[in-house]
């Protein structure tokens, strides 16, 4: 056979696949968001209603509550991995057996069920017998009977800590991925200078890192803004609705209520912020690349 | 004197870091063989028992159910999902398609949907051919997720191979396919290895779709953890044995392949 047809004939299983989960369901949910449909009323779409489901978003307590929570959650969470995982690869760039033992620990966390990780942490931040909230008051007495999770701001620092606990791992694998292709000779003839660790760090390793960082930026910021397990099995969205972000709330309207119209709307505001960031992402790397080889 | 402190330094900050991360695990798999009343105290002096993982595995919980519905939804996914993915993963290494960039942002930027977009449609289309609470349901909408991914990965892998031997073979006269059988896929093979158990992780601890699309008959183990939370209140030492049932099958799979697991974590998203 030519490699010319060959080339497309290998595409298209993976092709199928993929315009028949994603793309049909795209579109589908895209023809929704125009619609108004309570599924508890009718099994099929109701009448076509314009924009009026993405203008009630605009106006809704709700959205912009789980808006602000949303962004409140992402950056704490990519700031925190981002720093975090970029200290301990630096951490880890040497060799040695407490380094290779904590590469194989750091493995476990990202193989670890999210849901699992939202019911532990639940477990351990119990303020009458969790692991954690006795453990803490024992060290600081002051913070003995805090009710964690029932807590606005405490619940929402909790669920910022179960997410930077399973990513920061994963992170930390890319930025040593990254370090791995700095050449080390610069860094050496600095040393070989007298110039601090620090220093080093600051001025020659880091910038060098710039891309990788910016990747790592942008994929935490966008698993941050899916996340949605741990919200389920750690707060449930509460107190109140606190820990209620975009992901939950959509759920909530689409699986809670059946309003199918009104959730498909909120879920393309969501999709639509993803697309923006990712294509902010694209942009980003190609000028970095640019720059890199002028 | 510095150069000694730096180098205790370090190592107690690796230990530090490794605590942070063992530390929750340790906790719920002592949990998991702690009697009811000692899952409540922070002891570590108790009497370890098996009978939580007893108490899950009989009605109602019926734990057994879930994962052979995990296990079945899980490998059925990466048998349909590798395969597809890495033929398309060797066209899009290998040969200049025309547009290629585009069709590869495009399985790319899959990635950026949230999941719970497309499970909308799915769920009402589920609903009106009654295949909700199905394991085809899952597997359907879990390739949505995985396929995309898998392709970004193996490619990485592929990318990695020199291409020198396949001509040389290609030079004598060896078909393209002989190419892929006989060269390509033995030399990929830890790569779509580690792919295969990435997808496989990936797809066992999905919990949105499972919560949605499933009631009783396909609950898989992440979803069935909910089900714990009973009106006595939640209860810790079954969820522990349960949470216990979910980790201990994927962290043998990731520390089998520690060495390209970490490859395969990166190798997509650097480049």
């Amino acid at each position: 056979m030519r490699d010319r047809s060959l080339q497309y004939l290998l595409l298209v299983p993976a092709f199928v696949i993929v315009l028949a989960t994603t793309l049909y369901p795209l579109g589908y949910s895209l023809a929704t968001a125009f619609r108004d449909w309570d599924l508890t009323r009718s099994r099929q779409p109701e009448g076509w209603v314009g924009l009026a489901n993405f203008s009630r978003a605009l106006t809704e307590p709700n959205f912009l509550n789980s808006l602000w929570v949303t962004t409140v959650f992402v950056v704490s969470s990519v700031v925190l991995t981002l720093l975090l995982s970029n200290s301990i690869a630096l951490l880890l760039r040497r060799k040695g057996r407490m380094h290779t033992f904590t590469r194989t620990v750091l493995i476990l966390p990202f193989a670890m069920s999210p849901a699992l990780i939202g019911v532990s942490y639940r477990f351990m931040f119990n303020p009458e017998f969790g692991v954690i909230s006795k453990g803490l008051a024992a060290i600081f007495p002051a913070l003995d009977g805090v009710p964690w999770l029932a807590s606005p701001t405490l619940s929402m620092a909790v669920l910022v800590a179960t997410d930077v606990w399973h990513w920061t791992p994963y992170m930390t694998f890319m930025c040593l991925g990254g370090l791995a292709s700095i050449p080390r000779e610069t860094e050496e003839a600095a040393r070989v200078d007298g110039a601090s660790g620090l220093r080093i760090i600051f001025e020659i390793v880091l910038p060098q890192m710039k891309g990788v960082i910016l990747v790592t930026a942008v994929l935490k910021t966008i698993f941050a803004l899916k996340m949605f397990d741990q919200v389920v099995t750690l707060t449930g969205g509460g107190p109140g609705n606190s820990t209620e972000t975009l992901a939950y709330f959509i759920f909530n309207v689409g699986f809670r209520w059946y309003d199918m119209g009104y959730a498909s709307a909120l879920a393309w505001i969501l999709t639509a912020i993803m697309m923006l960031i990712s294509a902010w992402y694209v942009r980003m790397l190609l000028s970095e690349r640019k720059m890199a080889t002028a | 004197m510095t150069r000694h402190f730096t180098w205790w330094a370090e190592r107690a900050l690796l230990l530090l870091i490794s605590a942070v991360v063992l530390f929750p695990i340790s906790w719920m798999f002592l949990t998991a063989f702690k009697r009811p009343r000692d899952a409540y105290s922070l002891s570590f002096d108790f009497t370890p028992t098996l009978q939580n993982f007893v108490t899950v595995f009989s009605s109602p919980w019926n734990l057994g159910s879930m994962v052979v519905n995990s296990a079945v939804i899980a490998s059925t996914t990466v048998a349909i999902a590798v395969p597809c993915a890495a033929l398309a993963a060797y066209s899009f290494s290998r040969f200049r398609v025309p547009g290629r960039k585009f069709y590869f942002f495009l399985v790319l930027s899959t990635q950026f949907i949230p999941a719970v977009v497309i499970v909308l449609p799915f769920f009402i289309m589920f609903r009106s051919l009654g295949l909700l609470d199905t394991r085809i349901a899952l597997i359907v909408v879990n390739l949505a997720i995985v396929t995309p991914f898998v392709i970004w990965m193996i490619k990485g892998f592929i990318d990695a191979i020199p291409t020198d031997s396949e001509e040389a073979a290609m030079i004598d006269g060896a078909s393209r396919f002989r190419v892929i059988r006989d060269i390509v896929l033995p030399m990929a093979a830890p790569g779509i290895l580690t792919s295969a158990i990435f997808c496989f992780i990936l797809t066992w601890n999905e919990f949105l779709f499972g919560l949605i699309l499933t009631r009783r008959n396909a609950v898989t183990l992440p979803v069935g953890l909910v089900s714990f939370r009973t009106e006595r209140g939640d209860l810790w030492e079954l969820m522990s044995a349960a949470g216990v049932m979910i980790t201990v099958p994927i962290f043998i799979m990731a520390l089998l392949i520690q060495k390209h697991f970490t490859r395969g974590m990166t190798a997509g998203a650097i480049k």
